[in-house]
């Protein structure tokens, strides 16, 4: 067998064999973090009383937002400035436990 | 999340059998609420594919794992900016795996385009019709933690070399038109890149 018939035998082989990794929750509170960032640069979310409307749970500090009575803040991002983001970004295990909280969310997942 | 309009099908990876419509319908409802900028939408796409786009970009980026997370964001990032015009004709796995294709891709090209710093190495490999290697592959599992071993001692421009051509089986002639270099150049990197992962596929224990 030559070098270039191995090394097509070999890539078939490993590659069928490669478990499929799971993503770190660290990435995805990044990613999650990267797309609603990208999402609110371009005009506002959806506002939080729509959200929840649609089937989304919100977490305790969205719940004190959606109650002010003012579209543009309902439409805020409270992650932006939350510490779970924080943590969840930097860890892969971080001390965060509210309920709701998409950050929470990927640890368990 | 688990309210009606946007819960994930229950196909999804872990989940039980769910029917293919009604999988594909709450697929759809994913999509169409992530581009009404819904935030518990945007959690749940990542939620259900980055694991699939990280499995897939970390095998094609072994052993270099320090770009892989840049990598998959670029790929979330470039997802969600062209979502508007993804109609449907793959799965969205599917079509989030093309991206990513495109952007190990970009990384292979980046790593072949820089002048290339590596020795003339080798005469060709002088046991390049021994039969050597074949009950090793019997074994893929060890086969596979063994290529990762050997792709990761090797100089960047070889295994960026090698996974292009043989994991993505693009021809040499895509290559060199990707990377600006001739193709007698690239069957040069790759001769040198083959006869190298050949040697310590050899000297390493398996």
């Amino acid at each position: 067998m030559n070098d270039d018939d191995f090394l097509t035998r070999l890539a078939a082989l490993t590659d069928a064999a490669a478990a499929a990794g799971r993503a770190p929750a660290r990435l995805k509170s990044r990613l999650y973090s990267a797309l609603v960032a990208q999402q609110a640069a371009a005009g506002p979310l959806r506002s939080l009383p729509s959200t929840q409307a649609a089937g989304g749970h919100l977490c305790v500090f969205e719940h004190v937002l959606r109650v002010v009575p003012n579209e543009q803040v309902a439409s805020m991002n409270p992650c932006r400035v939350c510490h779970a983001r924080v943590l969840a970004e930097r860890f892969e295990s971080p001390p965060i436990y509210w309920p709701h909280c998409p950050y929470v969310d990927f640890q368990k997942r | 999340m688990s309210g009606d309009t946007l819960s994930a099908p229950e196909s999804a990876p872990g989940g039980t059998l769910q029917s293919l419509p009604a999988a594909l319908a709450a697929e759809q409802a994913l999509l169409a609420a992530v581009l009404a900028k819904d935030r518990k939408a945007a959690a749940e796409f990542v939620s259900r594919y980055a694991d699939p786009v990280y499995a897939y970009v970390s095998r094609r980026l072994a052993p270099r794992a320090d770009r892989v997370d840049d990598v998959v964001q670029d790929v979330f990032l470039v997802a969600f900016q062209k979502l508007a015009s993804f109609g449907g004709q793959s799965s969205v796995v599917g079509w989030l795996l093309g991206i990513a294709r495109h952007k190990v891709e970009d990384v292979y090209r980046r790593q072949l385009r820089e002048p290339d710093p590596l020795p003339d190495l080798d005469e060709p490999w002088p046991g390049s019709t021994v039969e050597q290697g074949v009950e090793e592959l019997i074994d893929a599992a060890r086969a596979e933690e063994k290529t990762r071993l050997i792709l990761a001692r090797l100089p960047e421009a070889y295994s960026a070399a090698l996974l292009w051509r043989y994991w993505e089986q693009r021809s040499i002639k895509d290559m060199a038109a990707q990377t600006g270099k001739t193709e007698k150049a690239l069957e040069r990197l790759l001769a040198r890149a083959r006869a190298a992962f050949r040697r310590l596929w050899e000297a390493t224990q398996p």
